[in-house]
């Protein structure tokens, strides 16, 4: 237990900290299997007639084994972008650590799926479009308007012509 | 056994899990065996210098199997549970998590009826927005046409005002001048107000058909 004062809980190991470690722990304890005394056990007849060779060659052999295996890994971690996602993810879980029931998970059926991923377009396209129908509803009125009223003028101009008309007869 | 897919993983990563592991154990298997050759290869050589050697080319071949066989078995087994441990800590994403792309999943859960409402909703407002242009275009066509009627009509009014004008200033004395004046102008009016009726009648009938 800590005493008191000690240091703060260390937060849990992300993701590539775990991944860094459980393959650590794999090369370690395979290196560990592979142990010179194992080697020349094996290579009993061969140690006899060359010992120092022997230790030399179980050494190249172990350390190129060593780099070659971490080497790969470093491939995958890069052609991947793992760090990346790796500490994504562990974002993504933390955000996420309050929430007890099961998220939802693609159905396996891709039409079901896309529809509420669509959804937000639409409902953008929908409050777009009434906006623009009352915009348009508002000018036409406005112009109703003017040609009503160009109605009455011209009806007011023909019996203007009309009383002139008259007078002259 | 049934074997987890893993899809919203492969989802997430852009590769499965599995495969994953699966290429990584090949190519971990294939340093091994490459450099218990390069281990086998020296030692030959070493001993094809040798004079008169008293251990043969086979012996050293059983040893390399001895020992590759060895190495494979600790090899199988190490890879196993690192695999299951990456599998199960690193590589997956726990089922209370819901990756961020699909967040629109839960916050608008429409079934296929809402949806379809949705959709149809959307079509008639876009008949609507057509319908309310096609108005549009008429209401100004009309507009349009009203200015040149007025137009006309206020140059026929005008004529009338020229005449009274001129009558005016002419007084009774040039009468016979004023009457002809009179007949031409009155034929011209006879003209604009023809055209005028004309084009009342059009509108109208452009009225009816609105």
């Amino acid at each position: 237990a800590d005493a008191g004062g000690g240091p703060a809980l260390a937060a849990a190991p992300g993701r590539a900290q775990v991944f860094t470690t459980v393959v650590d722990t794999f090369l370690e304890k395979l290196v560990a299997a592979g142990s010179y005394q194992r080697f020349v056990n094996c290579y009993r007849c061969f140690y006899k007639l060359q010992p120092e060779l022997t230790r030399s060659i179980y050494d190249q052999f172990i350390s190129q084994l060593q780099t070659s295996i971490k080497e790969e890994i470093q491939e995958v971690k890069n052609e991947g972008n793992l760090e990346g996602l790796f500490n994504s993810l562990d974002k993504i879980v933390e955000e996420a650590k309050d929430r007890e029931e099961p998220a939802w998970r693609p159905s396996g059926v891709p039409e079901d799926d896309v529809r509420s991923a669509m959804v937000p377009y639409c409902l953008k396209h929908r409050s777009h479009l009434r906006r623009l129908l009352k915009e348009k509803e508002e000018e036409n009125r406005k112009v109703a308007e003017a040609v009503l009223m160009g109605r009455d003028r011209i009806e007011e101009l023909q019996q203007l012509i009309q009383a002139r008309q008259q007078a002259w007869q | 056994m049934s074997v987890d897919p893993m899809a919203y993983e492969t989802q997430f990563f852009g590769f499965t899990p599995q495969t994953c592991m699966l290429r990584i154990y090949i190519a971990f298997q294939d340093y091994l065996f490459e450099m218990m050759l390069v281990v086998e290869g020296v030692m030959l050589k070493k001993l094809d210098g040798i004079p008169g050697c008293q251990v043969s080319p086979s012996q050293i071949r059983k040893c390399t199997e001895k020992f590759l066989l060895f190495m494979k078995e600790h090899f199988d087994k190490l890879f196993a549970k690192m695999e299951e441990m990456l599998l199960q800590l690193v590589l997956n994403i726990p089922k209370n998590v819901l990756l961020p792309e699909d967040r629109a999943q839960e916050q608008y859960p429409y079934s296929k009826e809402e949806f379809q409402a949705l959709q149809d909703e959307l079509q008639e407002l876009q008949q609507r927005c057509r319908a309310e242009a096609a108005v549009g275009q008429a209401l100004r066509a009309e507009l349009e046409e009203q200015k040149v009627v007025k137009a006309e009509l206020e140059k026929i009014l005008q004529c009338f005002d020229g005449l009274e004008s001129i009558c005016r200033e002419h007084g009774a004395g040039n009468f016979k001048e004023s009457f002809a004046l009179l007949t031409q102008n009155s034929k011209k009016l006879q003209g604009v107000l023809k055209d005028v009726e004309e084009k009342s009648k059009k509108m109208k009938q452009h009225d009816q058909s609105m």
